[in-house]
């Protein structure tokens, strides 16, 4: 079995660019060869003057399609190994037609017109000049022509299965056809031109052969063996998973994996975004539709993929699509969310049917896992009217308010003798280096999850506490107690805006007395955290350069001028954004900036909401506040905590760096 | 046109020719595990051209953004370079190199220009919009019996054949 560049991921790696080079110079010396270096002679189709584009490009596609499906019946490749192009109809039916529209017009296509420049073509030189305006202006209109581009959009689907007949009865129907077209150009060019048709024997030789091989393969269709895997026998075995319900996922396999931080599952919300945001099983990510495929290629067939809507049917197409696609991992959520809301979440006391006392145990421990998805999605009658945090930042007006409300926990970062002389009434203090300990070698790592649950404990916090962190001057150290919290799981936490100095200012009470404290048993849930990655990770996503790395260190360190390291500089290819930029101090009170302008700052860097950010500084502490304006502030969806860091990197001498500064003399 | 009847004489025949397509196509999806592509090459200059001149613009529209600060390293972008120079072996080899601007004789210069420009820019946009051309949809996906791909194979027929009547002149000798 051959292993492509696309199997290997090497696509655009040297050998990848090396290999296109010359597969593209054989390309470009055939079309040059057929004639394609003119653009009269590619018009001529047009006007049924020179039919040689039919015959070449008909030629060509039934020898590749022929080819490819000899190569798979002999087992040499498979299709997974080959990136197949998805249907969006609306997109190719009128991108098609418009495309049309404009070779007619110009009298060349992308390819052909390289080929005319080398033949010292003016037309086809403006006509690249043209297609590069074309491109770009694709891209500033794209926001309006977005729609039409996702249009129809179905995955990748065979155009036998469309036309609902078998792989090898479709080759020798298109060959057949296609050689009746060969023989029709002949007689069109005689007719118009009045010339005596070219003496075509290649017609007749390359015809038979065409017509042969594609019997064969009709033949040897019917009589294959299991072992040669083609695709319609990819096919029923799919029909029979899909017969026998082995492309499902029960709602409780699916919420214990969950919960036992079971990293090999991708459970993927396929509904709108706007209902996603709205609420979603927790650890779900959200893909469109139309992005299915090529967003879940890195993990086909790897791990289990699961994919959800409200109902079965969208996920059900999908799955069908992918599993085509030679995708085998992907299941659908029986019953969609709405079964998983009945059949987890749904309170013990509201079911009608008895359960024992395990599967109550497990629905309490979803229930109280999954709990916030349940709170924004569906307001369940047993929802009891609790506090919630109005946004991720609060004011004073609002904490002084709720001050007395028994769930929350107010935290204060400041250093322990600022705390001990004067903090906010009942608040507890917490030192943020605390939170951080020597991991596996590497210093100033976040606690593990079950140190943290533990110190959590300790302060008496319980999953269902509301937590407000209060600042002194470094925001950052609430927002890395932030992570803290959400490595447990713990999400529900706000940050007091402008800290203590704010609350000061503002002439809210203070004392100097110590809260009591009941200890708690914080859970220890490892899955929680999805958010902190690996320096493998990191490195996986310089090689791909739709991860936006953000370095939230400040400038000179960036450029490697200055260096607390055993290297200077920076991750390849991250981009610097300074922590120190996205904070402001007015009066002594240190807040965040606006929200207007730090969306404004970072829509600069990272393309869109749902572009995948991994944001690193030295240790961890300063990037953690970047993260929580990207993903709290700002809404961005896949954003990701480098902890280990530059210190980590920069330790690890084969880790690649950039450094800016070491390149000057 | 002397010079066509000359290069006719040299073409290859149609048929032989079409099979050699194929065998380079052939030969794509089983080294690289992907098809032929020429527009997608020409976007990434687009990208980079804009990126040049906006960068932060570019960097944050949500078409060329996420392709990132590097658009060229991408390996279309080569296969596309690669068509230029293995068509200029053949020029070289079997034709000649000649500078012209290639129209029928009844039409003016400037007007054979705004129609290979303004079929330029329709090109380049619907390439994007359909992502791919007559190379990557049309002969790559066909042969690859993609659904969607024969559509744009189909449509781009019927697209030419519509609009073919309206630009006849500039062949009109």
């Amino acid at each position: 079995m051959i292993k492509t560049l696309f199997d290997t991921g090497a696509l655009d790696s040297g050998t990848g660019f090396i290999s296109a080079l010359l597969i593209g110079m054989a390309f470009g010396f055939v079309l040059q060869r057929a004639g394609f270096g003119s653009s009269r002679r590619l018009a001529g189709v047009f006007y049924f003057k020179d039919m040689t584009v039919i015959k070449v490009m008909f030629t060509a596609v039934i020898t590749a399609m022929l080819g490819l499906a000899l190569c798979q019946r002999f087992g040499w490749i498979a299709l997974d190994s080959v990136y197949l192009l998805p249907t969006v109809y609306g997109a190719q039916l009128v991108g098609g037609l418009i495309f049309g529209v404009g070779f007619v017009m110009s009298g060349w296509c992308p390819g052909t017109a390289a080929a005319g420049l080398a033949q010292g073509k003016i037309d086809a030189l403006i006509f690249l000049g043209g297609a590069v305006l074309g491109s770009i202006l694709f891209n500033e209109l794209y926001a309006l022509v977005k729609p039409l581009s996702q249009l129809g959009a179905s995955g990748v689907l065979f155009v036998y299965d469309s036309l609902g007949m078998t792989q090898g009865a479709f080759l020798v129907g298109f060959t057949v056809v296609g050689i009746l077209c060969f023989a029709l150009c002949e007689y069109v060019e005689r007719r118009q031109v009045g010339l005596a048709p070219m003496p075509n024997p290649m017609l007749k030789a390359v015809s038979l052969c065409l017509v042969v091989l594609a019997v064969t393969l009709l033949m040897t269709a019917s009589s294959e063996t299991p072992a040669t895997g083609v695709s319609s026998l990819d096919e029923s075995r799919m029909l029979q998973a899909v017969d026998e319900a082995q492309d499902h996922m029960e709602p409780e396999a699916l919420a214990d994996r969950l919960m036992a931080q079971d990293r090999s599952l991708l459970l993927v919300d396929v509904r709108p975004v706007g209902e996603y945001n709205q609420g979603h099983i927790r650890g779900a990510v959200h893909i469109p539709m139309a992005d299915l495929h090529a967003t879940l290629l890195p993990t086909k067939n790897a791990g289990t993929i699961v994919l959800y809507s409200n109902g079965m049917t969208h996920p059900a197409q999908a799955r069908d699509s992918l599993a085509r696609a030679g995708f085998s991992n992907v299941f659908i959520l029986t019953d969609g969310l709405a079964g998983f809301q009945q059949r987890c979440l749904k309170p013990v006391s509201l079911r009608r049917e008895p359960l024992s006392a395990a599967q109550t145990a497990a629905v309490n421990q979803w229930r109280v896992f999954f709990g916030r998805a349940q709170k924004t999605k569906t307001a369940t009658p047993a929802a009891i009217e609790t506090l919630t945090l109005p946004s991720a930042i609060i004011g004073t007006s609002w904490l002084a308010d709720h001050l007395e409300t028994p769930n929350l926990v107010v935290i204060d970062l400041r250093k322990q003798s600022e705390y001990s002389t004067s903090h906010i009434p009942g608040s507890l203090a917490l030192g943020v280096e605390n939170l951080r300990t020597h991991v596996l070698g590497l210093g100033s790592m976040l606690s593990p999850v079950d140190l943290l649950a533990r110190q959590v404990s300790f302060m008496g916090i319980d999953p269902e506490d509301l937590v407000v962190l209060v600042p002194g001057e470094a925001v950052r150290d609430t927002t890395l107690a932030g992570l803290a919290l959400e490595r447990i799981g713990h999400t529900a936490y706000a940050i007091l805006n402008g800290g203590f100095a704010q609350w000061v200012a503002d002439e809210r009470p203070v004392n100097a007395d110590m809260p009591d404290v009941t200890l708690s048993q914080y859970p220890v849930r490892a899955e929680a955290d999805q958010f902190t990655v690996t320096a493998a990770t990191v490195l996986e996503a310089v090689r791909l350069s739709s991860v936006v790395i953000i370095d939230a260190r400040p400038a000179k360190y960036y450029q490697g001028i200055k260096s607390d390291e055993a290297r200077a500089g920076h991750i390849p290819g991250a981009v610097n954004r300074p922590y120190t930029e996205d904070v402001q101090t007015i009066d002594k009170v240190t807040t965040l900036k606006s929200v207007e302008d730090l969306a404004r700052l970072y829509a600069r860097l990272i393309p869109a909401k749902a572009t995948h950010v991994i944001v690193y500084c030295r240790t961890g502490h300063q990037a953690s506040q970047t993260v929580f304006v990207l993903k709290y502030l700002l809404a961005y969806t896949h954003v990701q905590w480098y902890d280990g860091g530059w210190s980590e990197w920069a330790s690890k001498q084969a880790l690649p760096i950039k450094s800016p500064a070491a390149a000057k003399p | 046109m002397n010079e066509t009847e000359n290069s006719k004489e040299r073409l290859m025949n149609p048929y032989a020719a079409g099979v050699c397509l194929g065998l380079v196509l052939l030969g794509s999806f089983l080294v690289l595990g992907a098809g032929l592509g020429a527009s997608a090459g020409l976007a990434r200059v687009g990208a980079c051209l804009e990126l040049c001149v906006f960068r932060s613009h570019t960097l944050a529209s949500e078409y060329f953004g996420k392709w990132g600060q590097t658009p060229m390293q991408y390996y279309l972008v080569y296969m596309f370079v690669g068509v230029f120079f293995g068509a200029l072996i053949s020029v070289l080899l079997y034709s000649r190199f000649h500078v012209t601007l290639e129209r029928g004789r009844s039409v003016s210069a400037k007007h054979r220009t705004i129609l290979a420009l303004v079929g330029g820019v329709i090109v380049g946009f619907a390439s994007r919009l359909a992502s791919g051309c007559t190379s990557g949809q049309a002969l790559t996906g066909t042969a690859q019996l993609m659904t969607g791909s024969v559509v744009f194979l189909v449509c781009v027929f019927a697209g030419g054949y519509a609009m073919a009547f309206f630009v006849r002149r500039q062949w009109h000798d």
